[in-house]
């Protein structure tokens, strides 16, 4: 156990390397001076006192202080706002984690029992219907499903907010980035209208990413079910007189789920990628939202950091996944190859 | 003269007869299939049948609804955009450039995903070990954030963010390649034909690829609703095809602003997004579905 811990943790560090080196790569792809585009800073000199090096700097010289001002949070600043990108990307980050990590759990309360519905009694009428909305759900673009719950609920019949994470009368100071922590920490406003608000605002965003990621769930959950009951043990409990409810949940909904996990760390990048869509059309304060404003007004530090940033997050999350799946599967093979 | 028959059966069809056997059991397939051969059309032939020419505007017709409308006329039979322009002829164009683009780049993907599989798969040590980290380091960058950065590098346009989706979607074709060539490696007539002195490309050639392609295809219809999704995401995003290329995406994108006064703007182009998307998901299970049949006979 030990051994596989020590190669993941290898394989994190070594990802997350690549990842840095890219970034620094960017600041020479990128249109304009160097420097600029590694702090954000305008004038070569402030830019070379931020990184701590000479003016003679070569490459290599030039990516070690950059890399060791990266591992410190000096990410730069922003070339638009001039405030420190670390700082900005701590704000926006966590709304897209939380964002994220609603999407996957709605689509986790309600891909898992439909796949166990659906993959218990194959090709029959309630399957088929399962089968059909995945499929229906999966050729979604996410962008239109979002306009469309925005035409009909927001502008149509308004009974839900269409920007935004909170009513911002509220007033809600930010701590965490976590939008129920920071209203739980707040002091002197209605806890449970900004509660019921923040749900409001959550609402359509959570559903419009869900809606893939739990199709794919969905169809995941069916295959393995139907493998898993038709394995030799579960003939062998049938033998034994078992109820079929009893067989489900002894010996078929664990196993199924075991080839879950894998399935939801290869889905990260999907889901992340999602997040990032739909916060731009919901104004979501999110790192989707941050990054395409700063496209859309070319400040290059700002997207250098984005990459950090949301591949670092992906690779984390990816990995603890990973570890997990590892944890709760020992028939894993020991020495498969570790993989992102 | 009568022959002496061994077996039932004069004529052995090909795993390629019995796969098409097995599919076209499946209706929902076929008329998958049907509804890819209309696009198929449409990216062929697609001007010749649009009615007008999609960058036209008609000040007199701002905003018409489609013909199934009270108020709409048979002259514009999906209606048209708040500049006037036809929107059956914008879709047919729009469709032409997103289905046929994607085409092309899920192949350039495969054929560039396949090389590096091969190589990473057929391979060991160290060279296996930096091409898999550098993939692993590009499967974590999610397709939009990859799109941007090369937005930010090269500048918008429709052939940047085609860049994009294709380096998004190469290590999908690398990962399943090296997964299946590994499996393959470890077989009986893999190492007879070592054995027999084949060099790497022989063995590539006549053992590998043929016990691949069927993965391969099934990979392919995946990749190419994903890439349909992702090209039409990045034009709605105003960071794919701009101004004068009409891509449904951007054709949605255009519609934004009139989403409460003229629906039929979006929904329609989203619809023949979906319609394209579901088609090659359903032809895609089709074609699963069959091959695990066949293996099974």
């Amino acid at each position: 156990m030990t051994k596989i811990l020590l190669r993941y943790l290898n394989l994190l560090v070594l990802t997350l390397l690549v990842v840095i080196v890219f970034s620094f790569t960017l600041g020479y792809l990128f249109p304009g001076d160097v420097y600029t585009n590694l702090t954000g800073l305008e004038s070569k000199a402030e830019a070379l006192r931020y990184l701590k090096v000479d003016s003679d700097a070569g490459f290599f010289s030039l990516f070690i202080a950059y890399f060791s001002n990266t591992l410190v949070g000096q990410w730069g600043v922003s070339s638009i706002t001039g405030e420190p990108l670390f700082s900005e990307v701590l704000l926006s980050l966590p709304a897209t984690l939380e964002l994220g990590f609603y999407a996957l759990l709605l689509a986790v309360v309600v891909g898992l029992p439909c796949g166990f519905f659906a993959g218990l009694k194959p090709q029959r009428s309630l399957d088929m219907s399962i089968l059909g909305a995945s499929a229906v759900m999966y050729s979604f673009p996410v962008f239109w499903l979002a306009m469309v719950f925005i035409l009909i609920f927001s502008l149509n019949l308004e009974w839900l907010p269409m920007s935004g994470r909170v009513d911002l009368l509220l007033n809600v100071p930010t701590v965490s980035g976590f939008i129920f922590v920071d209203i739980l920490l707040a002091d002197n406003i209605d806890k449970g209208h900004a509660f019921v608000d923040a749900l409001k605002h959550l609402a359509l965003p959570t559903l419009s990413v869900s809606i893939i990621t739990m199709a794919t769930l969905i169809r995941a959950v069916r295959r393995s079910t139907l493998d898993v009951m038709r394995k030799p043990y579960i003939i062998a409990a049938q033998s034994r007189g078992l109820s079929s409810a009893q067989i489900f949940l002894k010996h078929g909904m664990r196993n199924a789920l075991l080839p879950i996990l894998p399935i939801m760390a290869m889905q990260v990048t999907t889901l992340i990628t999602n997040v990032m869509i739909v916060e731009s059309l919901f104004s979501w304060p999110g790192m989707g939202h941050w990054l395409l404003q700063a496209i859309y007004q070319q400040d290059y530090p700002a997207i250098r950091t984005g990459l950090l940033a949301v591949a670092g997050a992906v690779i984390v999350l990816t990995i603890i996944i990973e570890v997990l799946s590892r944890l709760v599967d020992p028939s894993r093979e020991k020495f498969d190859r570790v993989a992102v | 003269m009568s022959r002496f028959n061994l077996y039932q059966d004069e004529f052995h069809p090909s795993p390629w007869r019995q796969t098409w056997r097995e599919f076209k059991r499946s209706h929902v397939a076929m008329a998958g299939v049907v509804v890819l051969a209309i696009f198929a059309f449409i990216a062929f032939f697609g001007p010749l049948i649009s009615p007008y020419d999609p960058t036209l505007q008609n000040t007199d017709a701002l905003l018409v609804p489609p013909s199934w409308d009270a108020s709409g006329t048979v002259r514009y039979v999906m209606g048209t955009d708040a500049l006037g322009r036809d929107l059956f002829s914008r879709l047919i164009h729009g469709a032409q450039v997103t289905f046929g683009t994607s085409v092309m780049l899920v192949l350039i993907a495969m054929l560039v995903g396949v090389a590096i599989g091969v190589m990473a798969g057929m391979s060991n040590g160290t060279r296996a070990s930096v091409i898999n980290h550098l993939l692993d380091a590009l499967m974590v960058i999610p397709t939009l954030l990859l799109a941007i950065i090369i937005v930010a590098i090269l500048g918008t346009g429709l052939v940047n963010s085609m860049w994009a989706i294709t380096l998004a979607l190469i290590p999908h074709f690398v990962h399943h390649t090296r997964n299946t060539v590994r499996e393959l490696m470890n077989k009986e007539y893999i190492l007879a034909a070592r054995l027999d002195g084949a060099s790497k490309t022989h063995i590539f050639v006549h053992s590998l690829l043929p016990n691949m392609i069927e993965m391969l295809v099934v990979q392919w219809t995946i990749a190419l609703s994903v890439a349909i999704l992702d090209i039409t995401a990045l034009g709605f995003l105003n960071l794919g095809a701009q101004g004068s290329t009409i891509e449904l995406g951007a054709i949605l994108a255009d519609s934004v602003n009139v989403v409460y006064i003229a629906p039929w703007n979006i929904a329609l182009p989203g619809l023949t997004i979906f319609a394209m998307v579901f088609a090659v998901n359903v032809v895609g299970d089709g074609l699963r579905a069959a091959l695990n049949r066949r293996l099974r006979h």
